[in-house]
Parts: C-alpha cells; structure tokens; sequence
C-alpha cells in the first residue's frame, strides 16, 4: 500500500515538474500561440471607447508586427487591401476604431509550423471577425509568418489564402 | 432505544420527504451502479461528439434551401472511413488544413483528435479527375449536364472547364442563385473533407 502511495506520489510530482516546465520555459509554439491570443483580444473592441484608448490600443496593435511587416488582405467581394510597415497597421487599426461600433477577432484552429533554427514560424489559421451590428461574420483562412526576434515573435507577413483553389 | 446523531435524523427526514417512485426515477434503485451508469454515458458522450458527430451550426446562405442559415446539424467524421466521398454529399472543409511538412498518417491522425471549430459545408458535384464547368448555370461534368435535384433556386453562372486532380473534388453551395464572386466553391483537397453532413 505504502509502495503504492508513494509511486501515485512520483507520478504526481512528475507531472507537476513537467507542467512548470512548460510554464516557466514555454516552447515557441507555445509563445506564438500566446501571441496570438493577445493579437486577437486587442484587436477586438467594444463601443463607448476614447480618443486615448483608441490610440493606446492602435499602438498596441502594431506592436505585434516586425517594423517591415507586410500584410496582404485580400477577401474577394468584402474587402481588399495592403499594408506594408507599422504606420499603415496603426493607421488602420485606429481607423476601424472610429468607424465600427464594435469588433470581435478569434483564431479558432491554429496550426503552427516552427522552422527547424526556431528563428521562423509559419502559421496556418482561421480568422474569425464579428462586427456588430451585422448577421454573418467574416470567416478567413489566413498565413501568417512570424519572426523571432530580440522583441519575442513579431508577426512578418501575413496574407489571405483561397480555402478553395 | 438506540442513540441518533442529529445528520442521521436529518437524513431520515430528507428520505421520508421524497416519494420512493422519484427516488428510484432520479438515482435508480442502486445509486453506486447509477453513478457508474452516468460516468459511462458522459465518456460515451464525450467521444462520440468529439470525435466522431460534430455538431455544426450553419451560418450564411451559401446552402440555402438545403440548410438554412441558422441551422444546427452534424458532420460524421466516420463517413468516408471506407469509402471516399461521393457525388452530392454535402461534406464539412476544414480551413486550417494547411500543415504540409507532417507525414500522411500524423496529419489524418491529428485531424481526427483535434477538429476544426470552423468549417464550411459544401456539396461535392465534381469527382477527382473530372473535368467540370457551369454553362447556363448547370453543372456540366466530363460534357454532360449534371442532374441536380436539390438545384431549387434559379442560376446564371458561366464558368470554363476546370479539371480536377487524383487528390481534388470540387464542391459548391446550394444556394447559385447569389453571384459566384460572393460564393465560396472550387476544388477542396480530400483532406480537407472532415466528414458528411447528417441530420
């Protein structure tokens, strides 16, 4: 019995050193994923914000983007667009701040593929966006390519990819 | 007479409160074998609308009459487990299908485990290997027009011949009577097809 307890013990106590390993040295999967969930809780808004927290958040949107981002967005009859470099991803960001009441951004399925230095990662995933005030939300298949740089992982690139070729 | 702890008196109390008939209704006549019965039920529950019956609300107008926007219906991910799919099958798409450097075998493997939250639900109308097109709004496939009895609603597309790969089919909405700019349709890899709609 006393052979027993104490094996149930280790085992326990593995599993708890294995799982503050991950926390306290987190992979770079795990980093990005992170990443990605505060990418899509800034992005999101609700109505009823300031001038000031509009800019702090734009701010804050565009930091997760290497300085020479490029962003290909391309959703045939919804929406078209290019930005290239922090400015432009502020400008919009700031824009879709003044002129949506409310916007909600998930990444439901995400498939992260690390290069093998860990110095790249190329992300397959979903873009979810509800605006308020409209039925259908905006379902998207997207890339983006992350760097990993003296800053944590910045996003480098991102486009839209044809779900159906 | 035999002493009572106050608990044991409050238990009498609470037995002789609810009548035996929806006593034995709630917890069974053995409330151990009842218990087991429900840990049984809930992982039974808990694989089959994981893994295999994925419970699907429909969103938009693409499959319009077949499933109305709004709709809740499954995907059997079981489906093509010994056939592949077949000509007018209303199958889900993952999106994020994309990872290319696993093997075969790991990849179909982690589909299964982890299923997309988002999908679409298209209707397979064009085979691998066939060639297809829309003339007049009719399917045309290898040169022959497509009878499609679920086609309810009125389509103008015009679309040139497209041949499909030994790996591709090509799937459509329901609903062509929205111009194809707006509709989501081509070729979907097969393992991209997560399972047939059911229900």
């Amino acid at each position: 019995m006393r052979i027993v307890f104490r094996c149930i013990l280790l085992a326990v106590l593995a599993a708890l050193g294995v799982w503050l390993w991950f926390v306290l040295f987190p992979g770079p999967e795990r980093l990005i994923r992170q990443r990605l969930m505060k990418l899509a809780n800034t992005a999101s808004f609700s109505s009823g914000e300031s001038n000031f927290a509009r800019l702090a958040a734009a701010q804050s949107l565009a930091g997760f983007f290497a300085t020479n981002v490029e962003v290909d967005i391309n959703v045939p009859g919804r929406v078209q667009h290019t930005l290239v470099g922090r400015d432009d991803i502020q400008q919009a960001a700031l824009g879709a701040r003044e002129r949506l009441s409310g916007l909600k951004v998930a990444f439901p399925d995400i498939n992260i593929t690390v290069a093998p230095d860990k110095q790249s990662a190329t992300v397959d995933l979903t873009v979810e966006v509800s605006i308020t005030g409209e039925h259908d939300s905006i379902v998207q298949e997207m890339k983006f390519t992350f760097q990993n740089t003296e800053d944590g992982w910045l996003i480098a690139r991102v486009e839209t990819v044809r779900t159906l070729s | 007479m035999p002493a009572q702890s106050p608990a044991e008196g409050l238990n009498d109390r609470g037995r002789s409160q609810v009548p035996r008939w929806l006593r034995i209704a709630l917890i069974g006549r053995n409330p151990k074998v009842t218990l087991v019965r429900a840990a049984v039920l809930a992982v039974l529950c808990f694989i089959v609308f994981k893994f295999i019956l994925l419970h699907i609300r429909v969103e938009g107008i693409s499959m319009l009459p077949t499933y109305a926007d709004g709709s809740a219906h499954f995907v059997n991910q079981l489906a093509y487990l010994w056939h592949e799919p077949r000509r007018g099958d209303v199958v889900g798409i993952r999106f994020s299908g994309g990872v290319t450097n696993t093997p075969t075998g790991v990849h179909q493997a982690a589909n299964w485990l982890e299923p997309p939250h988002v999908m679409l639900l298209k209707r397979i109308v064009g085979l691998p290997g066939e060639t297809i097109a829309f003339v007049n709004g009719q399917a045309v496939i290898n040169g022959q027009v497509l009878d499609e009895p679920y086609e309810k609603l009125p389509c103008d597309w015009n679309l040139p011949p497209e041949t499909l790969g030994p790996d591709e089919y090509f799937v459509v909405g329901d609903n062509r009577s929205m111009p194809p700019e707006l509709h989501m349709f081509g070729k979907a890899r097969r393992d991209q097809i997560v399972g047939k709609a059911i229900l």
